[in-house]
């Protein structure tokens, strides 16, 4: 096909003439220019049609032709709902359009149409649900009937990142009220930013004013890009305004977040559908479109056009129409009184038809209805009223101009309002966000040389309430020219109905009346039930006449009505662009390289990697119990650099310590090691740990992995209002630390340099030192959770990997192996030791979990200790912490398997496993409390509903007496 | 983003602090009765409107008090939380319980 | 097409059925008053009329009705909590969710999807089995599965296990369901309203009257009327309300955010949630994605949107689902959620006498409106608070015995 449609210079701002491209749309071939959109070239060609709807599959054309109704939506190569009339050319290009069944031209669900009457407003809730069930049939056939573009699962995440932006005054919007508001804004030195959506500034001063408001523009535009302190940033979108202008810009694959001083909005508005029987046809059009199209794309809309008129803007348009050579056949203008402006005069003494008080009231489909073939006009009897006795003209182009919304989504974002006004008929700001300001058609500002002045004066204000050093203010504006731009009532339901409010979403006036008649009739559930206003384009082209059929319909009156509330984005925001390069940190510890070396499986541990076991996945148990009987005859070495460090220090360190844990630490030796347990306020076990006392003043304290952290911050949090004299440091990432334990662990620390006595008299169990191994500065731990001889070494992290080499190459000769998590929990099972979190939950009290030998009875407070007195006291215990056996040839019980007694769940099993050392199964479980004494037996019920019957038995199952630990 | 000022670390984004609920005074867990301390524990003013309340700089780990309006979240004043902390608190047992 | 829709098609003016009545001048007595006239209020309010056969009953709504979190949530339905108290009662709602079409006469487009709860560490495994196990004794379809399994139900998910947080296994609930949230409102409002309920929209209740620790009235911006029983269903505004009644909650107002995506053709069936990633998704029959994730940090009434919710959420959806990255988000919006420290609900009596109150639901109240609906209704008839909402009482809290539905609560849905 050729370019036929296409108009000679001057027409056509954006394209470049010397530049073709092939582009493909439904398998056809055909070419467009360089500066063309996929719907610019389309147009270009003739093509018309360009979707389907979503629910009748009406063929559609363009409305708005500037990204801001979904008439547009094709499907992009794995890209679906893109706006065919804001995707950019580029030569190859391959688009097709979208919720079709077949072809765009031949869709084979088009009959959908034919039965809309059967199709009542939420038709959906009034059928489909019997029998019982038969949703789930007619659903399957629902979905694949909505929805509109088709998701490719074989896209690629894709590059996305984010980038900070910082200005003083950011203006939304590059048209003459948002270039003179950056340019006023630029001159007092402020950093301003300027968002655009187009390529090329202007807004429409490059559409709607000529050859001399495109000139303006560039003057503009090249006055602005004089100073230094202006960024422009275009084409970019800002898709949201939050808290304290917080704002979300997308340009390319980029997410910008923006934080303004101050902003300046001055986004525009867009231009309002009229309603009136197949006025969703292909050829049905904005004036403001057909401008767009003659003036920036060089494209000729149609041949012969009826131009149907609310207020002056519709005979610039019909002029533009005649300058592009479209015969004009007629202007209906919908107001009684003659248009007074010079474009109406010098069409009418051009011997154009204009018939005051009358509407365009009907299209006339083409054949197929993939355009029109004329339309009925007719005189105006009474609101949304006609004579009856209207006249058929022939033409392919119908274009409407009856008013604007404002494109304040923005505002609303961050608190704003907008309401109707009857003086303008039309909405308009209600309430204002702080920090902001507004200028131009947003602000129903529609004369040009107002809005250039509002723009000013609102880049001045800006700048100044930013901070800057501002000159004299810029001259008040004149008139807004707000009146008559809005029509109040170019809605003319037909009794064929195809009268369409919503396009989106394919609903007419009667659904709205009749969502009323159902009984919804505020604004807000008339939106949800009607889903007028739901569907991309969020009632941008809908909110207003639907607002007002509404409040007509339920007697209220659309006087001071208010919009549904407008939610971000202002348009689709790909789910990359939000994501971004996902950054989730994660933490290694110092040896982390020498455990992959070894074959380590590694698990997660918070932000951490942690080794849960060394060799394949198939040998999973076999090297776990290697590991463990490693320890158990041998020495082993596990990496807790994980778990946390806490320095707790000065005067109050000790009073400190007895209020944050259960325990008391007052009286706790210098050079000793305590167990620590913590509640919170409720009394339920959070956190465990040791405290190492190294001097009067000075704890080293551990807690758990997970843990560390909101111990950390609930520290700091309680001395806050204590106003104890101590300091908290929080030493995790900065020590690296592991175990090493097993009957020859003293032997491998003797072969080190080390300046410690490691005798058992000189370093007994539970004590604890500081000195240096083979010169490095060390932390020595003699804590036992696996329960054998052993040391918790730790050390600076810039030490860890060096001493980790050190002690496994001492250890070689009795046999030193890494161990990893796994093993570890074994080993500490075998020791009866819990695991917060496994073996506890979120209510665990030290009762249940039979720690009480943990908390201290004659302290004065600590936290949670009010609430476990109070607990104690109002009820006996539900449920207590028991270790078990199981006879050999049980199977193992899952983690978390229940607990029964008669029919009721008492509790679960915590934790289980096949014990070599122990010479069978032992695990830890809660039970009644009256099952909770050895010897006693209870029931487990399996994954697979078997029960089990386990014997209470005391812990610890593994040297109960200690003796090996404490060697 | 709400920006948010630290008293230690100056206006920063909300993201990097931290809430801690409204401040509240704890009873003396010793005489209190036990719905005095039930209400302290669990109950919340929850109020709509002007609060003062805990917040903890994620990276300082700092904790302050600020004043924030609830219904708005708009955030009126900031402050290190030793202008309400002035003393060191300190618990005791009550006497007739320390002696036994 | 069905034949429901002939009727439509074939009378000349549309046989409307109003689901809400238009606005009518307040009595100056009800037996029964329900402050908030969200899914909850709605549902008491239709249970009282048709099981107990009380209409004398009023509805007050301050604005729209459902227009609170009724419209907010993101509609899934399901009954695999932790505690057994939990399971007990939302099996009972998911059962009456089952007929409540068929009661309504309307399509509530309730539709079994099958809800996946991911696990990513052992813990979150651990967890899942717990709940499982629970389930399955309860007579609750549950069970843990692994890659293997997850992979033939749901292959959209991303089971790699070189990412960041690779999936271990989950919790799968096979009857865990969606359905039209707005609907369940409405039918309750209609089926409420066609039995006598009087339902007052825009209309704000501003005090009560309480005399002798009795409530005997109520305060509403159109006058003043008694009441023979009070019951607050406010969620987020519950504390404000109880605060008319004189006594505090253990409710933090916190507000939750939700977005949905633009519609597209089927995608994949199952309701997803990752508790370790923070998000939750599925995809209505209109073809949105409706995704979530976990509460706001902080207290709030106002129902503003973040930008950080969406980055965080969508950062972690693409590393489960990497081909939704060129899907787009259409809508994002927040509701109030009224959190407790138990993350279980409160139902029954106060301390005031007759004053009743349904609150405390988080994130969760939707799923619960049926059987919330209907055991209030039960406990407004008779003064007698069901076994079932026992365990939930307002008291559980002074006598320092919460309901551990904690553990099941890192994503609420």
């Amino acid at each position: 096909m050729t370019t036929s449609h296409r108009l000679p210079e001057p027409f056509g701002l954006y394209i470049d003439r010397s530049r073709t491209l092939g582009f493909d749309f439904e398998g056809r071939h055909y070419s467009g220019l360089a500066g063309d959109s996929l719907g610019s070239a389309l147009a270009a060609n003739g093509v018309k049609m360009v979707s389907r709807s979503f629910k009748y599959h009406r063929p559609r054309g363009f409305l708005t032709f500037a990204g801001l109704d979904c008439n547009s939506y094709v499907q992009f190569g794995d890209e679906p709902n893109v706006q065919a009339d804001r995707l950019v050319l580029t030569d190859g290009l391959s688009a097709s359009a979208l919720n079709v069944s077949g072809s765009l031209e031949n869709d084979r669900d088009a009959y959908l149409g034919h039965f809309s009457r059967f199709l009542p407003v939420g038709f959906y809730y009034k059928t489909f649900f019997r029998p019982k069930g038969a949703w789930a049939y007619w659903e399957k056939i629902i979905r694949r009937k909505a929805g509109l573009g088709n998701v490719d699962k074989k896209t690629p995440h894709g590059y996305y990142d984010k980038a900070y932006l910082f200005a003083d005054v950011c203006v939304i919007g590059g048209g003459p009220a948002g270039l003179s508001a950056a340019l006023e804004a630029g001159k007092t030195g402020a950093e301003v930013i300027l968002i655009d959506e187009e390529a090329r500034l202007g807004g429409s001063l490059n559409y709607a004013f000529g050859a001399g408001g495109q000139e303006r523009a560039s003057k503009l535009a090249a006055e602005l890009a004089k100073f230094d302190n202006v960024t422009v940033l275009n084409p970019a979108l800002c898709t949201g305004w939050f808290a304290d202008n917080w704002l979300a810009v997308i340009q390319g694959n980029r997410l910008y977040k923006l934080r303004a001083k101050q902003v300046v909005l001055a986004s525009g508005s867009v231009e309002q559908p009229m309603v009136f029987r197949n006025n969703d046809l292909p050829g049905v059009i904005l004036g403001s479109a057909v401008q767009r199209m003659i003036r920036l794309y060089g494209v000729r809309p149609g041949s012969r056009a009826v131009v149907c008129t609310g207020n002056d803007h519709g005979y610039r348009v019909a002029q533009d129409l005649r300058d592009a050579g479209v015969e004009v056949v007629a202007i209906t203008d919908l107001r009684n009184e003659e248009a007074k402006c010079v474009e109406a005069g010098a069409l009418a003494a051009q011997g154009l038809r204009i018939l005051s008080g009358h509407t365009v009231y009907e299209a006339i489909p083409e054949r197929g209805k993939r355009g029109i073939s004329g339309a009925v006009i007719d005189s105006i009897t009474g609101e949304g009223e006609v004579s009856g006795s209207g006249e058929t003209l022939a033409c392919d182009l119908i274009v409407t101009s009856v008013g604007y919304a404002p494109l304040a989504q923005l505002m609303c974002h961050c608190g704003g309002r907008m309401k109707y006004s009857d003086a303008l008929h039309a909405f308009e700001l209600d309430e204002r966000p702080k920090d902001a300001f507004f200028a131009g058609s947003v602000d129903n500002g529609f004369d040009l040389e107002a809005a250039l002045a509002e723009g000013a004066q609102s880049g001045w204000s800006a700048a100044k309430t930013a901070g800057a050093k501002v000159g004299k203010e810029p001259a008040k504006p004149g008139a807004k020219g707000a009146e008559g731009i809005n029509y109040p009532w170019p809605i003319f339901p037909h009794p064929e109905g195809k009268d369409f409010v919503d396009f989106d979403e394919d609903q007419t006036v009667k659904d709205v009346i009749n969502a009323v008649a159902d009984g919804f009739e505020d604004v807000e559930l008339m939106k949800r039930y009607t889903t007028v206003g739901m569907g991309p384009s969020q009632g941008r082209n809908s909110a207003l006449n639907s607002v007002r059929l509404t409040n007509k319909a339920n007697g209220r009156g659309v006087s001071g009505s208010t919009t549904t509330t407008q939610r971000p984005p202002f348009k689709p925001e790909s789910f990359g662009h939000l994501a971004g390069r996902s950054f989730d940190p994660e933490r290694l510890t110092a040896m982390h390289h020498r455990h992959v070396e070894a074959g380590a499986q590694m698990m997660l541990a918070g932000a951490w990697y942690r080794p849960a076991y060394y060799g394949r996945k198939a040998d999973r148990l076999a090297c776990i119990e290697a590991e463990a009987r490693n320890v158990r005859n041998n020495v082993g070495m596990i990496d807790v650099s994980t778990l946390g460090g806490l320095e707790v220090r000065g005067p109050d360190a000790a009073e400190f310590m007895n209020r944050m844990y259960t325990w008391a630490y007052k009286k706790q030796k210098v050079g000793r090691a305590r167990y620590l347990l913590m509640s919170d306020q409720t009394g339920a076990v959070v956190d465990d740990g040791v405290a190492c006392r190294f001097s009067e003043q000075e704890f080293y304290v551990t807690a758990t992995t997970g843990g560390v952290d909101g111990v950390y911050r609930a520290m700091l949090r309680w001395n806050a209002e204590w106003r104890l004299k101590v300091d908290v440091a929080n030493v995790t990432g900065a020590y690296a630390g592991f175990n090493i334990a097993g009957p020859n662990s003293r032997k491998v620390l003797e072969k080190l340099d080390c300046d410690m006595d490691l005798t058992a008299e000189g370093f007994p169990y539970m004590g604890v030192r500081e000195g240096r191994i083979a010169g490095i500065p060390v932390r020595l731990l003699r804590v036992g959770f696996v329960g054998e001889l052993g040391y918790e070494i730790h050390m600076p992290a810039s030490c860890g990997e060096a001493l980790w080499d050190l002690v496994m190459e001492a250890g070689a000769e009795f046999g030193i192996k890494p161990f990893g998590v796994e093993a570890q929990r074994l080993l500490r099972l075998e020791k009866g030791h819990i695991i917060i979190g496994q073996d506890t939950d979120g209510l665990t009290t030290p009762a249940e979990a039979d720690m009480l030998w943990a908390v201290g009875k004659k302290k004065p407070f600590f936290i949670g200790k009010r609430s476990l007195d109070i607990m104690a006291e109002a009820r006996p215990l539900e449920r207590k912490l028991v270790g078990f056996t199981l006879p050999g040839d049980s199977p193992v019980p899952e983690e978390c398997v229940l607990v029964i007694k008669g029919d009721r769940i008492v509790g679960r099993v915590t934790s289980a496993a096949r014990s070599e050392a122990c010479g069978g199964i032992v695990g830890m479980a809660y039970v009644a409390p009256e099952d909770a004494v050895p010897g006693k037996s209870f029931n487990i019920k399996l994954e697979d509903g078997a029960y089990i019957y386990a014997t209470v038995a005391s812990i610890p199952f593994y040297d109960p007496d200690g003796k090996r630990q404490e060697l | 983003m709400k920006i948010l000022n630290c008293p230690l670390n100056g206006p920063r984004n909300i993201q990097e602090f931290v809430w801690g609920g409204e401040v509240t005074e704890m009873p003396d867990p010793n005489r209190c009765t036990v719905a005095e301390w039930g209400d302290y524990v669990f109950l919340e003013n929850n109020t709509r409107g002007v609060i003062r309340e805990w917040w903890c700089h994620a990276a300082t780990n700092y904790w302050f008090i600020a004043e924030r309006d609830t219904s708005t979240d708009e955030i009126l004043k900031t402050y290190p939380a030793g202008e309400v902390f002035t003393v060191r608190t300190d618990f005791e047992v009550p006497e007739e319980d320390s002696k036994g | 097409m069905p034949l429901a829709l002939l009727k439509y098609g074939l009378s000349k003016t549309y046989p409307a059925r109003r689901h809400f009545p238009s606005e009518s001048d307040l009595k100056s007595s009800y037996d029964i008053v329900i402050i908030g006239g969200g899914g909850h209020g709605l549902a008491c309010a239709y249970y009282l009329a048709k099981d107990h056969g009380i209409t004398n009953v009023a509805v007050l709504e301050k604005g729209w009705l459902a227009g609170g979190n009724t419209a907010r949530n993101t509609a899934i339905i399901r009954s695999n909590y932790l505690t057994p108290e939990g399971v007990a009662f939302y099996d009972e709602s998911v059962r009456l969710y089952q007929e409540l079409a068929n009661d309504f006469d309307m399509n509530l487009m309730y539709s079994e999807r099958g809800h996946f709860t991911l696990a990513h560490t052992d813990a979150a495994l651990r967890t899942a089995r717990w709940r499982a196990e629970v389930n399955k004794h309860l007579g609750v379809s549950s069970r843990v599965v692994f890659p293997d399994e997850i992979k033939e139900i749901c292959p959209e998910i991303c089971l790699d296990d070189d990412v960041r947080f690779p999936v271990l296994g989950a919790l799968y609930h096979p009857p865990g369901a969606i359905a039209r949230h707005d609907a369940v409102a409405w039918g309750y409002a209609r089926g409420a309203m066609e039995r006598g309920v009087e339902i007052h929209q825009n209309t704000e209740v501003t005090g009560l009257e309480i005399e002798g620790g009795r409530v005997t009235g109520v305060k509403t911006t159109r006058g003043t009327v008694k009441a023979g029983r009070v019951m607050q269903a406010t969620a987020g505004m519950s504390g404000t309300v109880s605060k008319m009644a004189g006594f505090k909650l253990p409710i933090r107002s916190i507000p939750l955010q939700a977005c949905v995506s633009e519609p597209y053709k089927p995608v994949f069936d199952s309701i997803v949630v990752s508790g370790s990633l923070h998000i939750y998704i599925s995809q209505s029959s209109r073809g949105e994605f409706v995704m979530g994730g976990s509460s706001d940090p902080y207290g709030l009434y106002s129902t503003r949107s973040t930008l950080d919710f969406k980055e965080g959420l969508m950062s972690h959806m693409l590393e489960l689902f990497p081909f939704l990255s060129k899907v787009k988000v259409l809508r994002q919006w927040a509701g109030i959620t009224d959190m407790t420290p138990d993350f279980s609900p409160i139902m029954g009596e106060t301390p005031v006498e007759n004053y009743y109150i349904d609150a405390g639901w988080g994130t969760w109240g939707f799923k619960a409106t049926p059987v919330c609906g209907k055991r209030m209704s039960q406990t407004l008839a008779t003064g007698k608070v069901p076994d079932i909402l026992k365990p939930f009482a307002l008291d559980r809290f002074e006598r320092f015995h919460q309901v551990g539905e904690k553990g099941a609560a890192s994503v609420g849905h």
